[in-house]
């Protein structure tokens, strides 16, 4: 078990959301959609994180939402970044084992 | 209300090469078959930069941890390799793959609840005095009494007013000839997306079926 709690994983997982969100706005056409997208999915992340905010975390579960931002922060076209921006957050809740 | 074959133009011809495309089938397949969060992975993996496989199964480790059963695992591995086969296309490439595994996998799936005689691909449907639409549905139920037109798409982003419209209009259209015609989208993304989506739209929806990441087995007549 990790000493980290999922909260704290849910801050870093939420810092890397916000630049995915950063890049996906450069999208001028979308730039509604995005932060409408953006703002659903933290919503979501914020409500879990509200609820399990001390609890510690297994190393799996960090592994696994430390290797979705290390992916999130690959990804640098803008079109490509609004699919990330609804698939990210469905990983992270997932190895939380919540629902999306 | 009648079914007839997309005209052949070039897009088509290079669609159906697509399509055609052994790797499209071997996703499709798999993904049938698949959990939600094998689907998730795909999708993950296919819109992905990595090709480093270990990454992805650190990120699912649920599917690829010890708690996941032998058979279970098995599956997910051959779904990361199709899914990194994808990735490994290009990127105009591998956005026209992923809409052809989107649409494969909806006619699998709907051909278990309906048959696979009765599922045909990249079909118009003509309605006596109204101007044919002129793109065709990307899969159709044809069957007296209980037809069906879909829409597939990779994301959310993807639904849009034309196709909400095209939908809408061909279902009235039947409504007036008597006839019954169920249309939908079926969208390989979360529900929450879909309905961002949806919000901003004026084009008509409440007739319109949506099918997402969540709930895709129910095209098959699964509850799973």
């Amino acid at each position: 078990m990790s000493d980290t709690t999922i909260g704290v994983a849910l801050e870093q997982a939420a810092a890397a959301y916000a630049a995915l969100g950063e890049l996906g706005e450069a999208v001028e056409d979308e730039w509604s959609y995005v932060t409408d997208l953006a703002t659903a999915w933290e919503t979501r992340l914020d409500g879990v994180s509200a609820a399990r905010r001390a609890e510690a975390i297994d190393d799996a579960t960090l592994g696994a939402i430390e290797a979705a931002i290390e992916e999130a922060g690959l990804i640098v076209d803008p079109h490509r970044v609004i699919d990330w921006l609804s698939t990210f957050p469905q990983i992270v809740l997932l190895a939380l084992g919540e629902p999306a | 209300m009648r079914f007839q074959d997309a005209a052949r133009d070039g897009r088509a011809v290079v669609y159906a090469g697509v399509q055609a495309d052994p790797l499209v089938a071997r996703a499709a397949t798999l993904l049938a078959d698949a959990s939600r969060a094998q689907r998730l992975l795909a999708r993950a993996v296919m819109n992905g930069e990595s090709s480093e496989p270990d990454r992805w199964r650190a990120m699912f480790p649920t599917l690829f941890g010890p708690a996941a059963d032998n058979a279970g695992r098995e599956r997910s591995e051959a779904i990361l390799e199709a899914s990194l086969a994808v990735a490994d296309r290009g990127e105009q490439v591998r956005s026209q793959v992923r809409g052809a595994v989107v649409e494969e996998l909806t006619a699998l799936l709907l051909g278990r609840r309906v048959g696979t005689a009765a599922v045909r691909r990249e079909r118009r449907i003509l309605f006596d005095g109204v101007r044919a639409e002129i793109h065709p549905y990307d899969v159709t139920v044809e069957r007296d009494g209980a037809a069906e037109a879909w829409d597939c798409k990779w994301g959310a982003r993807g639904i849009n007013a034309d196709v909400l419209h095209q939908l809408d209009d061909a279902r009235g259209h039947a409504t007036e000839e008597d006839e019954r015609l169920l249309v939908g989208l079926v969208v390989f993304d979360a529900r929450r997306s879909c309905d961002v989506r949806l919000a901003r739209q004026t084009a008509p929806t409440a007739a319109t079926r949506l099918v997402s990441l969540e709930t895709l087995d129910a095209l098959g007549g699964s509850k799973r």
